[in-house]
């Protein structure tokens, strides 16, 4: 890259800046529906072992994200349902090939089945993104008995509105939902935003996202059910929103599942708390405060 | 499941809860592994890392240490030891054995053998079982893969041969596997139904990943978490009747206060009614006997397809 002089550095910073202003839309005065203090919304990204096959990791690596297919995903649907939590279940369409009758046990107990890309990546070539989002729609459809509305995908968001994508839930470009558009300002999505903070994998899973042996500090469940009841705790003051982020090879283990149903037992002592599935909290959002913006 | 080469080790669902008996009506099972294993790197034990002072106290000061331990609540402990330590440590697992604990083989020299020619990695298998062999007077039945601190990913390592490999030489089980909680059959050749038992292993609950973890650095020693990780998991599993394994290193948790920690923990298990503290061994032989592969290993054939721009 060429270097850049004091203003060509000077006009990149503002334009990046302008950037963001296109692309991300607040909603103004959001409020939940009356009765409402807070949504949560459990989401759990059902990859099993296939991520760690796309990064082609060792045997032990599959095998430990098997874990959450054999038995991580079906505790978890265990627990939801003992605890009338209906989750959203971010599916990758592969996983219909591989854990066909769990993600129809997901479905059947009411949770919702949402994409989470066919092979939980996205291709640059246009084309073959489109074929891969409309495999993993038709195998979630398949699979799941009804057409996937939601995403936690890196997908562009033409080809989203294209197969009738109402949301995506990635980033927190703000704690509440908001709309995000393409870079150029078009196309605008409601997203449900998600924050690593409140994602298990980032406390509990060894060598997460290409993490390098020195970098490793993995935790222990209270330590983690402390600071996400504080997010919680903080949310639920301002009216606002949280998206818990799990994974059944990760949160499948007991002791976050008695972890989880603690932290669910907590959160249900307070009036107000709205657990409902991601395309609730979507549907609310679509219909109360629609994107401003003619383009969307 | 349906079955997936190279996705998958095992059927789709694991037991539940409720279908999971152990021996007299005891309610949990509690197994401990220790590694008497610490290979710097994944080329196994080197000279040089046993003439660390830590190796010097991991065979003696912190052994004996655990050993205490152990004694004080009446536990059985399964001994992972690389072929090469089998010679020289041969006094200690001859009385190790003598006093109700097994032990079971760590590789030859602990290494990773996923690099290794199918007929180099048999040949080290044989001469690791006949250097126990000859220690302990008896052919050991287990097998560990465990992993090494300095590997990238923290649930050992096989090779695409290793389990076969084992099979072929009678072992009964492998130690360390990561895809259930509870010990599961390893398919190996789906179309033959060949299956290894597999116990149950979770870096979680295995000492070196918290303590003094990663080696070099500012605070990074949590003997704290790993303790919490023990009374979490034990509390949930004996909950729901399963299985609680963890895996102690002599030179991590021998040392002082990490040796307190350990008897607290063990102290507070041990008040629980109805536990079973079996060997690998006596574990293997029991659930080979209650839940064989031909009843229990529900393998479906693959409902896969190969798709243009996809990975197969």
């Amino acid at each position: 890259m060429a270097e850049q002089n004091d203003d060509d550095i000077l006009a990149s910073i503002s334009s990046a800046v302008a950037e963001g202003d296109r692309r991300y839309e607040r909603i103004a005065d959001f409020a939940w529906p009356k009765g409402v203090q807070i949504a949560v919304n459990f989401t759990a990204d059902f990859d099993a072992m296939l991520l760690r096959r796309l990064l082609n990791e060792p045997p032990m690596q599959l095998a430990k994200g098997e874990f959450g297919g054999r038995v991580g995903i079906w505790r978890l649907i265990e627990l939801f349902d003992s605890q009338q939590v209906k989750a959203t279940i971010f599916t990758p369409g592969r996983i219909c090939e591989l854990y066909p009758r769990a993600v129809r046990a997901a479905a059947a107990s009411g949770h919702e089945i949402a994409d989470h890309m066919w092979e939980h990546r996205v291709p640059d070539d246009p084309v073959l993104e489109a074929d891969h989002l409309r495999r993993a729609t038709a195998a979630l459809e398949r699979t799941g008995g009804r057409r996937p509305v939601g995403t936690r995908s890196w997908h562009r968001h033409d080809a989203l509105k294209r197969e009738g994508y109402i949301y995506n839930s990635h980033g927190s470009a703000d704690h509440l939902p908001h709309y995000e558009y393409d870079k150029d300002g078009r196309n605008g999505l409601l997203n449900l935003p998600f924050h690593y903070a409140i994602d298990d994998a980032m406390f509990y899973s060894f060598a997460w996202l290409g993490s390098g042996n020195a970098t490793q500090r993995i935790t222990d469940t209270d330590r983690v059910m402390d600071l996400w009841w504080q997010a919680f705790q903080q949310q639920y003051a301002q009216g606002g929103y949280l998206n818990i982020c799990m994974h059944p090879f990760v949160s499948g283990r007991a002791l976050r599942i008695a972890a989880l149903e603690k932290l669910i037992q907590r959160m249900k002592a307070f009036p107000g708390v709205w657990f409902a599935t991601c395309e609730d909290v979507a549907r609310h959002c679509l219909q109360a405060f629609p994107a401003r913006r003619a383009a969307a | 499941m349906p079955w997936k080469d190279r996705y998958t080790i095992s059927d789709e669902v694991g037991l539940a809860d409720a279908d999971v008996a152990w021996p007299e009506g005891r309610r949990c099972c509690v197994t401990l592994t220790v590694s008497l294993g610490s290979a710097s790197g994944p080329q196994g034990l080197t000279a040089a890392d046993m003439r660390t002072p830590e190796a010097y106290f991991a065979a003696n000061g912190g052994l004996e240490q655990l050993l205490r331990v152990f004694d004080k609540h009446h536990l059985r402990a399964t001994f992972a030891v690389p072929g090469v330590l089998a010679p020289v440590y041969h006094g200690r697992l001859r009385s190790l054995a003598a006093a109700g604990h097994e032990i079971a083989a760590l590789g030859f020299r602990h290494e990773d053998v996923s690099t290794l020619g199918r007929e180099e990695e048999k040949g080290r298998l044989l001469r690791t079982t006949a250097l126990i062999a000859e220690a302990t007077g008896t052919n050991p039945v287990g097998w560990f893969a465990l992993p090494r601190q300095s590997d990238p990913f923290a649930g050992g390592t096989v090779s695409s041969h290793t389990v076969d490999l084992l099979i072929d030489a009678g072992y009964a089980y492998l130690g360390n596997g990561l895809a259930d909680d509870i010990p599961h059959w390893w398919v190996s050749d789906f179309a033959a139904r060949r299956a290894l038992l597999t116990l149950p292993y979770y870096y979680h609950f295995d000492d070196q990943f918290f303590l003094l973890f990663p080696s070099k650095g500012t605070g990074l020693e949590h003997a704290d978490s790993l303790y919490r990780n023990w009374r979490a998991e034990f509390a949930a599993q004996y909950r729901r009747g399963r299985q609680f394994h963890m895996v102690l290193h002599p030179h991590h948790s021998g040392w002082a206060h990490r040796a307190q920690l350990l008897d607290s923990f063990l102290q507070d298990m041990q008040a629980h009614p109805g536990l079973w503290n079996p060997t690998g061994g006596d574990l293997a032989r029991y659930w080979s006997r209650t839940y064989p592969p031909a009843q229990y290993l529900k393998l479906e054939p693959s409902i896969w397809q190969d798709h243009e721009g996809s990975l197969s």
